[in-house]
């Protein structure tokens, strides 16, 4: 057997033909066609469906074509601005409140003295990440609950409120817990990739920081920030990407009392084409969802190509 | 190198920072464990308890015994391993195979996948597809839908990339097929990758929310993630209703969502890490 397989592969490669050269790879690509058939269902199937967002479908028992019927109408129905102003509100927010802690909580346990210390704290801080948002959002409603949380006890011990708040009803706190709930939830782990461009730093480079005499201070800085400059850039890009499908956390806590100030538009097209079967008009929704995320990408892209000097698409 | 005096005062305030941290993350799921493990009257009087006051278990049996609670455990459970083997199955293996430079059309598959995570057709035109293959109101809906996560694709064809072709190449030429070289040489080298891997999807898996109520609509099939936001939410937003279940019932509800996770999650920690980074390293 052995004997009659070194000469067939020579005559393999020798032949090159297309023919060939497929079958020889043959078993490598029936090792890839499941999941490419999955990517081609589930990823490139609904890129069809988009067509619906210039129909009637789901308004009528004859769906038709209807041009820009549904943008036009989206432009005019205030629940859209509604979300869309959301949207935008809670992303800004996102990005000025959220965003920095995950690298201040790296660059704090970077500076932790104990390996053990060290472990105990990574072990600890990256739990809520791998809770879901009901388990997050109910532990939030437990602790700022008008009865019985502790946040409003404390509040109401200290004098600092007269009346328990009720945040999770509440249009001018909700916003705040939805922030807080995703720092809590998420600062931790956002912290790995951060941790990860820390340790990968030249230690000569501190060394060298430290003979020019450079405090703590000077070397983080001149070597640590300027080192970890690209990986605060691309989860700064990532995080815009992101930031359009907050679903699960606001579908999770939102209540109709709260739609205010925080239906954003993924809710408001999931409302109106699940629950409501306004198929055409949600898909016109989620089109131009789509549309602001791919804008907001590239800008990002260009400003910190063209600010930052760093690309990264 | 001396420590000066400035510097020792940073150091331990802070380590009183990460020690904050911890503490405000462990208080609130340490209030939970506790409450659940409390009695009606105590629950009922205080809410929600910080200091134990002895343990009763009185909670966790009702919920053995409730068909409603029990039943979406046992389905949560079935429907996330089957969810997670099938995740496993196709990630692996487009994973290899795009991994592999014998592939043919191999940079355009590569392409055609990372588009998929910029060009999004939204949630209608997905839920569209999922209707029009009849899977709604089934479990498979939770399972094939949501099979592949892209990221966690390229982390473990990263990792694959960097195991050296020379290794599969003499399996090759030793007359191993390419499923045989996959399985009794790539794999038992990528532990930790799987590892990672199998872990994002347990949880994501476990954790599902919202693809849940968008395609489930028969209460009977309902996770229990869906099952304790019902409960917990319900009771809170509307005022006025009076709920008859205390919080240590609600809490035990509560423990039996994390209980899955916080017991994989200690075992998996290790290579989650690693994991992470050498797949990460080579974009």
């Amino acid at each position: 057997m052995k004997k009659t397989e070194g000469p067939q592969v020579r005559v393999r490669r020798q032949g090159s033909s297309f023919g060939t050269r497929f079958y020889k790879q043959l078993p490598l690509f029936l090792i890839v066609l499941p999941g490419l058939i999955w990517y081609l269902i589930f990823k490139y199937f609904p890129l069809w469906y988009i067509s619906k967002a210039f129909t009637n479908y789901g308004m009528s028992a004859n769906p038709r074509f209807t041009g820009l019927a549904n943008f036009t109408r989206l432009f005019q129905d205030p629940k859209f601005w509604r979300a869309f102003r959301n949207t935008m509100i809670l992303s800004l927010y996102n990005i000025i409140f959220y965003f920095p802690i995950p690298i201040i909580l790296a660059l704090s346990m970077n500076e932790l003295r104990t390996k053990a210390g060290k472990k105990v704290a990574q072990f600890i801080v990256y739990i809520p990440h791998f809770l879901s948002w009901v388990v997050v959002g109910g532990l939030f409603v437990m602790l700022l609950s008008p009865t019985t949380g502790i946040v409003n006890r404390i509040l109401v011990g200290l004098g600092i409120i007269k009346e328990p708040i009720y945040f999770m009803a509440s249009n001018d706190h909700f916003r705040g817990v939805l922030i807080l709930s995703e720092i809590w939830k998420s600062a931790g782990y956002g912290a790995v990739i951060y941790i990860a461009a820390i340790s990968g730093v030249d230690s000569q480079l501190y060394d060298a920081a430290m003979v020019d005499g450079a405090g703590y201070w000077g070397r983080l800085i001149h070597v640590t920030l300027p080192a970890i400059r690209n990986t605060i850039a691309t989860v700064l890009l990532l995080t815009l990407a992101r930031i359009m499908q907050m679903q699960d956390q606001i579908l999770v806590m939102y209540n109709a009392s709260v739609y205010e100030v925080s239906d954003v538009l993924r809710t408001y097209s999931y409302i109106s084409g699940i629950r409501q079967g306004n198929v055409g008009y949600a898909t016109a929704i989620g089109l131009f969802t789509s549309i602001v995320s791919v804008v907001l990408i590239v800008l990002s892209n260009w400003f910190s190509k063209h600010v930052l000097d760093e690309e990264i698409l | 190198m001396k420590t000066s005096p400035g510097r020792k005062t940073f150091i331990v305030l802070n380590a009183l920072f990460i020690i904050l941290v911890c503490v405000a993350i462990m208080v609130p799921i340490w209030m939970v464990v506790v409450t659940s493990l409390s009695t009606d009257a105590v629950a009922a009087k205080e809410g929600f308890v910080l200091i134990p006051k002895g343990i009763e278990f009185e909670s966790y049996h009702k919920i053995f015994v409730s068909r409603g609670y029990m039943g979406a455990f046992t389905r949560s459970v079935w429907i996330t391993l089957a969810a997670t083997a099938v995740s496993m199955i196709l990630t692996t293996m487009l994973a290899y195979g795009l991994s592999q430079s014998g592939l043919m059309f191999r940079t355009t598959f590569n392409n055609l996948i990372l588009i998929t995570m910029v060009i999004d057709g939204g949630i209608i035109p997905f839920y569209m597809v999922v209707r029009n293959l009849g899977m709604i109101d089934t479990y498979a809906s939770l399972i094939i839908p949501m099979a592949i996560q892209t990221y966690n694709l390229i982390l473990m064809r990263n990792f694959f990339k960097g195991i050296p072709e020379s290794l599969m190449e003499s399996a090759r030429l030793d007359g191993a097929s390419e499923m045989r070289t996959m399985v009794s040489i790539v794999l038992p080298i990528s532990v930790p990758i799987i590892a990672a891997i199998t872990l994002f999807y347990l949880v994501s898996h476990w954790n599902r929310y919202f693809e849940v109520i968008m395609f489930i609509n028969d209460s009977k099939k309902f996770t229990l993630q869906v099952l304790l936001r019902q409960m917990l939410f319900q009771s809170e937003s509307s005022e006025g209703t009076a709920s008859i279940l205390f919080n240590n019932f609600k809490m035990a509800v509560m423990v039996m969502t994390m209980l899955p996770i916080l017991i994989v999650y200690p075992f998996v920690q290790k290579y989650f890490i690693s994991g992470l980074m050498l797949g990460s390293v080579k974009g």
